[in-house]
């Protein structure tokens, strides 16, 4: 069974006068475990299904199922705690915050846990372990790299321990190299600690990681990698 | 890291700007304590004021006099216990800038009416057998550093010697008033020694003891009546009444000072609801993540709520705390004309601006912080 259905969804939004169709009648499935890149050139409206599936948006059309929760039911309030139990998000630019240090900036989801500091310390250094960070736990961002401000960000978004990644060009602000080695990071993830992970990208090298490619045109799915998920795309 | 010390360090992400704001509210608090604790003096008369006691006074005026042969008809006054007399001096002890309250009293009434002065046995009949006699309150005396026995000179513009020379008196004892802050330092001297000099036989108001206090209106009546119609009509009011009216001479102090404390902190708000919004408007993309990571919106308004209540609440700590220790030794650095009266009260009402502040001012960027759209925040990010 699909940890991840998008069934009929469409979004459209308004600017000033004019209506905008970003997603148009989309039906997707993902599977625990997976590792999807969203594929698509700019406008295709690879964010704005990621942001319908980590539960920022809600579609205007059609229902987006994240294991059990249909997220179109839940209220903001809701979908805030559900965000903070099941997603884990990464963002290109990182979007650390400047006045913590790394180790705290990890600690911030766990704010919303019922942990204690201690628990907390712990299981951040442990997180910032994972990324190969456990060195940098007290530098603040703006004395880290861009590699390893991705990687204190990729421990932010596992802390919690949620069951999907959501990765916004994790690599788009990073040299080769450095992106190669995050990819390398997400893939470990995926594949040791069985994190499903859901990938905008426009990096073909980056796609690669994945274990399916999705490609989006025009708001809407023209083809996968998935054989099973071909069926959903040509209707 | 806790909820709180993730509080702090978002509070001092900007240091030199927090730290300013911070500055300007320490400022006005303690302004506020300040002046709020010259205008209590003024809200609420003196503190310790005896509602027991009556004075009569001139009908029309403080500075009419009234004659000593009035004391008899008002001691035959029904309820009315001891009547003493006493009158203002003016006086001046180093020339020019030592204004004093100096009152010319009946030695033989005058602590049997104030019952709650203590002096010693010996110095009270010292001051009441010698002519030139005077009693000071100890802080007075600690403040020019004299000597029980000196010789105190005295000038008075009102009562200036015949031979212009300062009066000379001498220092007998000292008296306690029983509550140092309440404003009341007299230097005492004997009426005798003025009416010899100028053959006065008129003092500036009565002190006047009564049985039943419940009773005072009806006694103050009753001694009005006495003078209606007479050259020397009088007014006569509980001795708390009297310092309320002695003060309103002065102006509605405690109006001034409202109305210089509003504008201070009408621009505190400005000012500090200026940092806020600054500060909300440098963090926006910083406010979507925590969204994003699971802060629901009235939690992230909740700590931006927090963080302006926390701004104000450590400024009014430092700045009532500091006000509170100016407050409450100024007066001995202070003329007695300006009492500072520092009162629980005071810092109550203080916590509750700081309070109501920094709740006014993080308003805005709470309700912002409400509705922010994480998408919309971070596509501009």
């Amino acid at each position: 069974m699909a940890l991840i259905s998008l069934r009929s969804v469409s979004k459209t939004y308004t600017k000033g006068r004019e209506q905008v169709d970003v997603l148009s009648d989309i039906d997707l499935d993902i599977n625990e475990r997976d590792f999807v890149a969203l594929m698509g050139p700019s406008g295709s409206g690879k964010t704005t299904m990621l942001n319908l599936i980590g539960g920022l948006d809600h579609p205007t059309y059609g229902e987006v199922v994240v294991g059990d929760s249909s997220l179109n039911s839940l209220s903001s309030r809701e979908l805030s705690r559900w965000r903070a139990q099941n997603i884990g998000f990464v963002f290109q630019f990182y979007n650390l915050l400047p006045v913590l240090t790394a180790q705290r900036n990890v600690e911030l989801p766990l704010l919303l846990t019922k942990l204690k500091g201690r628990e907390r310390k712990k299981n951040a250094a442990t997180a910032l372990d994972i990324v190969g960070l456990a060195d940098r736990a007290k530098h603040k961002p703006a004395e880290l790299s861009g590699g390893q401000q991705q990687r204190v960000a990729i421990a932010r978004a596992i802390v919690a321990d949620p069951q999907i990644l959501v990765c916004d060009e994790p690599t788009g602000d990073l040299d080769r190299n450095t992106a190669e080695e995050v990819l390398q990071l997400l893939e470990t993830l995926n594949q040791k600690h069985n994190k499903t992970i859901v990938m905008v990208t426009h990096d073909p090298k980056a796609a690669e990681h994945a274990k399916t490619t999705v490609f989006l045109d025009k708001g809407k799915l023209s083809s996968t990698s998935d054989p099973e998920q071909s069926e959903l795309v040509n209707g | 890291m806790g909820k709180f010390q993730f509080l702090l360090r978002c509070m001092f992400r900007r240091k030199l700007r927090t730290t300013l704001t911070m500055l300007s509210l320490i400022t006005a608090f303690l302004l506020f304590m300040l002046l709020r604790s010259i205008a209590f003096v003024f809200d609420a008369g003196w503190e310790g004021v005896d509602e027991g006691r009556l004075q009569t006074q001139s009908k029309y005026s403080m500075i009419e006099m009234l004659p000593l042969t009035h004391i008899d008809q008002i001691a035959n006054v029904a309820g009315v216990g001891i009547v003493t007399h006493s009158s203002w001096f003016g006086g001046v002890f180093q020339e020019g800038d030592t204004n004093v309250a100096t009152f010319a009293v009946d030695p033989e009434t005058y602590f049997d009416v104030y019952s709650e002065f203590e002096v010693d046995a010996e110095q009270l009949e010292e001051f009441r057998s010698i002519r030139t006699a005077a009693l000071a309150p100890e802080p007075m005396i600690e403040r020019y550093g004299w000597e029980i026995g000196q010789k105190v000179p005295v000038i008075s513009p009102i009562y200036p010697t015949p031979s212009g020379e300062p009066w000379v008196f001498d220092l007998v004892g000292s008296y306690s008033s029983g509550n140092e802050s309440d404003g009341f330092q007299a230097f005492l001297f004997q009426h005798e020694y003025l009416r010899e000099t100028f053959d006065m036989g008129v003092a500036g108001w009565f002190v006047i003891t009564i049985d039943d206090p419940s009773r005072s209106d009806e006694i103050s009546a009753e001694i009005d009546k006495l003078f209606a119609n007479s050259p020397d009509e009088t007014r006569t009011m509980t001795e708390s009444e009297a310092a309320k009216q002695f003060m309103a001479q002065l102006g509605d102090i405690s109006l001034m000072m409202t109305g210089i404390l509003s504008s201070v902190f009408f621009t505190m708000v400005l000012l500090t609801a200026n940092t806020m919004i600054q500060g909300y408007r440098e963090r926006t993309s910083e406010l979507a993540v925590m969204k994003t990571l699971g802060f629901t919106d009235l939690g992230v308004a909740t700590y931006l709520l927090l963080e302006s209540v926390l701004l104000c609440a450590i400024s009014a700590v430092i700045g009532i705390g500091l006000g509170s220790m100016i407050a409450s030794s100024a007066q001995d650095f202070m003329p007695p004309f300006v009492p500072i009266y520092f009162a629980w009260q005071t810092v109550l009402w203080a916590g509750c601006i700081a309070l109501g502040l920094g709740l006014l001012v993080g308003l805005v960027p709470a309700i912002s912080a409400i509705r922010l759209s994480i998408v919309d925040a971070l596509h501009r990010h």
